[in-house]
């Protein structure tokens, strides 16, 4: 196995276009070093720890960046992240052990595109986007649009991921990340529900909401039609009824060893019930009525 | 490929080769000789392996090894001074809280990073510090007693 740690960008894009599909990217380790030991070794490993520059949180006018080497320990003891993105927060203090947290990166969590990826969830409803680049150039690419399938992403085998930029939620907005497992932080998500929400100015209506979808589908989602049948109205317990069923119809899960796909559904709409409730309450005070 | 890695263990600088794809578990055991760090799950689950790492406690068995170049590394075998235990390895010894002894290194690991970075950890502190560290023996109950007498030693 051949092994390169680029101390640039261009210098791993450049090692990405030669080395194409056997080479592979590793950050953090926590994902790759168990693909080497129990799957396959790959013909060339990239090691991109020590390119500069990938490691730090800025505020960026109204919103975060991030860049994808922060480690998920970083992204959880992080006071803007805890203040600004409590999603995202709740997403990082439920991601397995402090161990793996301090190995951990965010980019890695995002690269691997797991539809249970602890993270993904979050990013989706907080309309996050991703920087990628490639050797004739930079694009951003929103989440809503960046996972592919298990495993795959728009970074593809050419390209790597440079920044991950999360723009504040309006004023008033509350959000909620529910997991369900076993096992608390240290088990992987039979579901994963985040719900943002923003209501009017009165506190009556929901003026926006966002729902994710985690470790249901093929990719993290969004509950787009669910979200729509939501939007611009107060949120009265048939409304509540009805959306938590069509979140659960808009998931599509599988069957493994960890729940079967009819429980997945089941939980879906539970958490879709509950998120909504507590964003509610939380963002206007008031009981779902 | 072999690659030549350059890192402080428990005080002293080493520099050894390794096969690119070696992890700092394997390294540490098979190439270095540190027997005290442990292999068990060998997919970052049950901490058996735990060091610290520039301070943190991490899971050996999926860094890899190359990753140790610069770095400061503590293990087990580094926090006795001579004959004398370090107060976390004695308060373990004290409380009764060794079966069959596998994760003990792990979890001593744990505890010694948990008490650096806080010196009165509440139960949650415990509990999160040691929540990647997995017992099949004792049930936990004694784990935790002696990381409370470890915390009034230190």
């Amino acid at each position: 196995m051949d092994y390169f740690e680029p101390k640039t960008i261009n210098e791993a894009l450049a090692l990405l276009a030669k080395h194409g599909a056997e080479a592979k990217v590793i950050a953090g380790g926590t994902d790759v070093m168990v693909d080497i030991k129990y799957k396959e070794e790959p013909g060339c490993l990239i090691n991109i720890k020590k390119i500069p520059g990938l490691g730090a949180i800025q505020e960026n006018g109204a919103g975060l960046r991030i860049g994808p080497l922060v480690t998920l320990r970083e992204l959880e003891t992080n006071k803007l992240v805890r203040d600004k993105l409590p999603v995202l927060w709740e997403a990082s203090h439920q991601f397995a052990s402090l161990q793996i947290r301090n190995t951990a990166t965010i980019g890695g969590n995002i690269c691997r595109a797991s539809p249970s990826g602890e993270t993904l969830t979050p990013l989706l409803v907080l309309d996050a986007k991703a920087k990628i680049a490639f050797t004739d150039g930079e694009k951003t690419e929103p989440f809503a649009s960046f996972f592919q399938g298990p495993g795959k992403s728009s970074v593809g085998s050419k390209g790597l991921l440079t920044e991950i930029t999360v723009p504040y939620p309006a004023a008033g907005s509350k959000s909620v990340y529910l997991k369900h497992a076993v096992r608390g932080a240290m088990d992987i998500a039979m579901v994963g529900v985040a719900v943002l929400i923003t209501p009017d100015a009165a506190k009556n209506s929901l003026q926006d909401v966002r729902i994710g979808l985690g470790a249901v589908a093929p990719t993290p989602l969004r509950a787009t039609k669910t979200e729509a049948l939501l939007r611009g109205k107060p949120l009265t317990a048939a409304l509540l009824k009805e959306a938590a069923a069509m979140a659960a119809s808009e998931s599509s899960p599988i069957s493994d060893q960890r729940s079967s796909a009819e429980y997945r559904r089941w939980i879906v709409e539970a958490l879709t019930r509950r998120g909504l409730e507590q964003t509610w309450k939380a963002a206007t005070g008031k009981e779902v009525a | 490929m072999s690659i030549t890695i350059n890192t402080t263990i428990n005080g002293k600088t080493v520099s050894a080769s390794a096969e690119a794809s070696t992890s700092l578990l394997e390294f540490l055991r098979d190439t270095l000789e540190f027997k005290g760090t442990k292999l068990c799950c060998n997919t970052g689950e049950c901490g058996a392996c735990t060091v610290i790492y520039n301070g943190k406690p991490i899971n050996s068995c999926v860094t890899l090894a190359a990753d140790a170049n610069g770095a400061e590394i503590t293990t087990i075998e580094g926090l006795a001074d001579g004959d004398k235990l370090h107060p976390v390895q004695q308060a373990f010894i004290d409380t009764g809280a060794v079966q069959c002894g596998y994760c003990t290194p792990g979890y001593i690991m744990s505890v010694k990073a948990l008490l650096d970075r806080t010196k009165k950890p509440t139960q949650t502190d415990i509990e999160e510090a040691v929540s990647g560290n997995i017992c099949r023996c004792t049930g936990y109950a004694k784990i935790v007693d002696a990381i409370q007498l470890a915390a009034e030693k230190l």
